[in-house]
């Protein structure tokens, strides 16, 4: 609550999961934590989007889900990335840093 | 690349797996959040938070816990099921609410989509189903053409010519009608049997259960004499003996070698008279043998048929067989002036019903449109009573799409129970309809309620639901969530919109029904022409029957002349016989193309023509038990016989074509291109016409031989087939035994077969006018009594919204009358307007019949006229009861209400 919070932009969110589970299988509310560290407090998700977000991917076979124990024992439901949902990773990281590199020189070139 | 075929599918089985794991889905997904808020509160609490706290800050991060699942739902994609389970839900138990309605329009539709069905499954099985040949669309019909006789037979020479010389069939054969005596097998019996060319059944596609069928050396002389059964005589008579190939059986009095046996359902492909000649009642099949001079082009009474090769088209085999024809020309000068007709076999055997059945097809989705047209009446009327349950929704924020859903869900249950119930209704309306049909039907055994029955129900159910819910459904979304709350339910007059649409459906309703009974009438009045037209011969009390001689036991002339004077001596001597006669063929039953070409004296023909007329045998007796009258000159006598001077009598139409304006009595002819003066023959006497069918268009010029003459001459013109005709003063139809027995006493061998009154032959003469004038007539009928219903819910629908309005008329002095008056002149408008389009569409709809009536203008003004009136008549006592109603509109009550 320190940082400043920005909007994520339309998309991202699917990225930023992709990207989550491509290093390991997680459950919904570790991967939020997780991206919540890495992007010191500055991107949040919410759960309201969060698990629409998550069953859309699995709909589309981009992840898959397992039951499985948490840490203290409880029962929750882990999510890992599928062959296709790694290659959509791969592709959509590769568009973003194409993005992110236009926008930037748009933005320096002035 | 594999993920992209791999991806739908996957989603529709996660879908799947979603929909019917529901609950299971729910309980994962309950959990699923459970578990994210537990841990969230967790981390609160492990910042030092109390239990309380922690929970109530998880809490208020999460959000609204059912939106997030509703959210899932969605991305799960099982939404649409889900709404359409609720839709579901909801349409049944406004039907339960509300079950008269429920229950007429289920009742009014399942009775027009089961007789659409029935009337599809007739069309399936004529029309869509392919024949029951191999590679049926390679199948010709093969005939010969002219100026005069545009479809006609084959001679077997040329035919032969053809079969050898062509390039575009695979394989040719003929056949021609011949039926026969089986004796020494239980009674003699007289059996349906086509002579046929070799390569026959292997044209069709068709191969034998046991044995072979014919080579060509069965196609000459002397090596005739085998036969191949059915599977029904096989089993019938020979009780299915396995070792029957090879037997002799006796056929015609003859030894026959049996070579083999068909497979059951082997059907025939039909002659020209008749589209499915027997269908599937032939029961021998013999050799043809080409017999007699292969220069004699002139006689024509084989039929052709062909199996096209790969890749050639019918009009390729037309041109083919065309310029064979124009060859043969220079080669015969008999061949001279024909040309050849190739027939796709499909239009030669089902073409003739085609029209019939379109029409029939054109009158029951009429009724549908009708009961749609009910349907959606009925429904907007609901939607007007639900208008402010549906504005409560729009209300809450129900997009309009989920309401259109909504209601089209309900309205695709009703037309899916009428589908249900209206293809229980065709399965017993199919029976009945095969059993209205004319006995000449084609392919009358084809007819089944089938699956592409089962499809076509299927979807003109949806269309229908569609059809008759989309309006209202729109209609009913249209509703401002104001106006409906404000008017606090009650329906209102003001929604203009919605009266016009109700207005269109009556329009529509009766035009259709006056369309359909147009058609009816005209249907009626052609029936009614045919029925008292003149047949030309006496249809009470006349029995005829078949006799099938046995060519070895009449071998000379003596022995024929005598059994032609000896049995009917034999049966006029019985009580109440009036007169017998005998005869190659009785009228109406269908005539073989037996046309004899001849010279008349002191005429010439035009080039590259001949003067030919159809010949008939007659005994002395035959026009006088036939009842046809003589109307110049003298019948046979029993002198005209042996070599007595040859003597002929012609028709009517014959005598006017070749010597018209003249007494054709006294006039000679003679079969021979240069007579001597022995072969000259007189004409005797001129009779009355007859034509082939009661709806021909004229009679064909036709002459009868002496029948005691004729074997003297022309000994292969002996007769085997005779029709027997016997007149009595009562209905002879008693006499059947008498006259079997005194048959038996001249011939023991000898079968009576189809036995039949001439009044049964003049009503199977007009079962097919009759058919569709029963069948356009009912639905006629129906497409009346739903439209003066749905006139009458119109008119009642809007007498109750006026009520206030008529009685606040009252109250200001309007007589019953007025109201009354006023009612009808707003229903008669849109009766009128319905019956002016109705007769303006027949008129164009009707050239369609044309070929269906016998004699009636397509824009017959009695018709027209009567119906239209008639259909004013019933639409506006349709509306009198409600206007009525009207009428009794209490002022009081009325001004209470405001």
């Amino acid at each position: 609550m320190t940082a400043e919070r920005i909007d994520l932009p339309q998309g991202t969110l699917d990225l930023l999961i992709l990207r989550t589970l491509s290093l390991e299988p997680q459950h919904g509310w570790a991967i939020s934590e997780r991206v919540q560290q890495v992007s010191s407090d500055v991107l949040r998700i919410q759960q309201g989007s969060l698990y629409p977000a998550l069953h859309r991917l699995e709909r589309r076979g981009w992840i898959k889900a397992k039951w499985g124990t948490s840490e203290n024992n409880r029962r929750a439901k882990y999510y890992e990335l599928t062959r296709v949902g790694r290659k959509q990773l791969e592709a959509e990281t590769e568009s973003w840093r194409k993005l992110a590199a236009a926008v930037a020189q748009v933005l320096e070139s002035v | 690349m594999w993920n992209d075929l791999d991806s739908p599918l996957r989603a529709l089985g996660f879908r799947l797996r979603a929909l019917f794991r529901r609950s299971a889905e729910e309980t994962e997904l309950n959990e699923e959040l459970r578990f994210h808020f537990e841990k969230q509160a967790e981390k609160y609490r492990l910042s030092g938070m109390g239990e309380e706290e922690a929970r109530r800050r998880a809490r208020l991060l999460f959000g609204g816990h059912e939106q997030v699942k509703e959210d899932c739902r969605e991305a799960r994609g099982t939404s649409f099921v889900e709404d359409a389970r609720q839709d579901m839900r909801y349409a049944v138990r406004q039907l339960r609410a509300n079950p008269t309605f429920a229950v007429v329009i289920v009742l009014t539709l399942a009775l027009s989509i089961g007789a659409n069905s029935a009337i599809f499954s007739v069309i399936n099985g004529v029309l869509i189903k392919p024949l029951p040949y191999r590679q049926p669309d390679k199948l010709v019909r093969i005939f010969l053409s002219s100026a005069e006789y545009p479809k006609f037979p084959l001679n077997p020479f040329d035919f032969r010519d053809f079969r050898a010389r062509n390039k575009s069939f695979d394989g040719m054969a003929a056949y021609m009608r011949g039926d026969m005596q089986l004796s020494g097998a239980g009674e003699p019996v007289r059996l349906h049997g086509f002579a046929i060319t070799s390569g026959y059944f292997r044209v069709l596609g068709l191969r034998p259960q046991l044995g072979r069928e014919f080579d060509e050396r069965a196609e000459t002389q002397g090596n005739n004499f085998q036969v191949i059964l059915s599977d029904r005589v096989w089993r019938s008579r020979f009780a299915a003996a396995p070792d029957i190939l090879g037997r002799k059986i006796t056929l015609n009095a003859q030894p026959f070698t049996v070579v083999g046996v068909m497979p059951a359902g082997t059907t025939h492909p039909g002659n020209r008279h008749e589209p499915l000649a027997y269908g599937e009642d032939v029961d021998v099949w013999w050799p043809f043998a080409f017999l007699g001079d292969p220069a004699d082009r002139g006689s024509h009474y084989l039929e052709g048929i062909g199996r096209l090769k790969d890749g050639v088209t019918v009009a390729q085999a037309h041109a083919e067989l065309n310029a064979m024809m124009t060859q043969l020309g220079r080669e015969h000068g008999g061949d001279i002036g024909w040309q050849v007709l190739a027939v796709p076999l499909d239009s030669e055997i089902v073409g003739g019903s085609r029209p019939l059945l379109l029409v029939l097809l054109g009158a029951v989705g009429m009724v549908l449109l009708i009961a749609c047209a009910n349907a959606a009446n009925l429904m907007l009327t609901r939607a007007a009573v639900r208008q402010r349950e549906i504005a409560v929704r729009v209300a809450l924020g129900a997009p309009r799409s989920r309401v259109v859903r909504q209601l089209l869900t309900e309205s695709l249950l009703i037309a899916f129970m009428g589908g249900a119930l209206g293809l229980a209704m065709a399965l017993v309306g199919v029976k009945a309809l095969v059993l209205l049909l004319p006995a000449n039907f084609p392919r009358a055994h084809d007819i089944h309620v089938s699956a592409p029955v089962f499809l076509f129900t299927l979807s003109i159910s949806v269309g229908t639901g569609i059809l008759f819910g989309l309006a209202p459904a729109l209609q009913a979304s249209r509703t401002d969530p104001k106006e409906g709350l404000h008017k606090g339910g009650r329906a209102t007059t003001g929604n203009e919109r919605q009266s016009r649409l109700r207005n269109a459906l009556v329009v529509s309703e009766v035009s259709l029904a006056c369309v359909l009974l147009i058609g009816a009438g005209l249907m009626l009045r052609s029936l009614l022409n045919l029925m008292h037209l003149d047949p030309g011969f006496q249809t009470e009390h006349v029995l005829t029957a078949m006799l099938s001689l046995a060519p070895e036991r009449y071998s000379t002339p003596e022995s024929l002349v005598r059994f032609y004077q000896e049995l009917p001596r034999g049966i006029r001597s019985l009580p109440g016989v009036e007169s017998v006669g005998l005869g190659s063929d009785i009228p109406w039953t269908g005539y073989d193309d037996n046309i004899g070409g001849f010279t008349i004296e002191g005429k010439q023909p035009p080039p590259h023509q001949e003067f030919h007329a159809r010949y008939h045998i007659a005994t002395s007796d035959y026009f006088r038990a036939m009842g046809i009258p003589l109307q110049r000159g003298r019948f046979f006598t029993d002198a005209d016989k042996g070599e007595a001077p040859w003597v002929l009598i012609i028709n009517h139409a014959m005598a006017e074509r070749y010597w018209p304006g003249e007494d054709a009595v006294g006039k000679r002819i003679a079969f021979s291109d240069t007579p001597k003066e022995t072969d000259w023959i007189r004409i005797v006497g001129v009779v009355g016409d007859v034509k082939d069918q009661p709806n021909s268009h004229g009679a064909e010029p036709a002459f009868w031989w002496a029948a005691s003459e004729i074997s003297f001459h022309f000994s292969r013109l002996l007769v085997p087939e005779l029709l027997l005709a016997v007149r009595a003063d009562a209905n002879p139809e008693f006499m059947v035994n008498a006259i079997r027995n005194q048959v038996g006493r001249l011939d023991p061998l000898l079968a009576v077969a189809d036995v039949r009154m001439m009044d049964q032959i003049v009503t199977a003469s007009v079962a097919t006018p009759r058919f569709q004038f029963v069948l356009v007539g009912l639905f006629g009928g129906l497409a009346i009594v739903l439209a003066a219903i749905g006139t009458y819910g119109v008119i009642a629908y809007s007498v109750s919204q006026r009520t206030s309005e008529f009685g606040l008329r009252m109250a200001l002095g309007a007589r019953r009358f007025d109201v009354l008056w006023l009612v009808l002149v707003q229903a008669g408008k849109l009766i009128l307007t319905g019956t002016v389009i109705g007769v303006a569409l027949a008129l164009v709809l009707a050239r369609g019949l044309k070929s269906l009536i016998y004699e009636v203008s397509p824009a017959d003004p009695l018709t027209f006229t009567a119906i239209g009136f008639a259909v004013i008549a019933i639409a506006i006592v349709a509306c009198y009861i409600p206007a009525r109603k009207a009428t009794e509109a209490d002022p009081m009550v009325a001004l209470r209400a405001e």
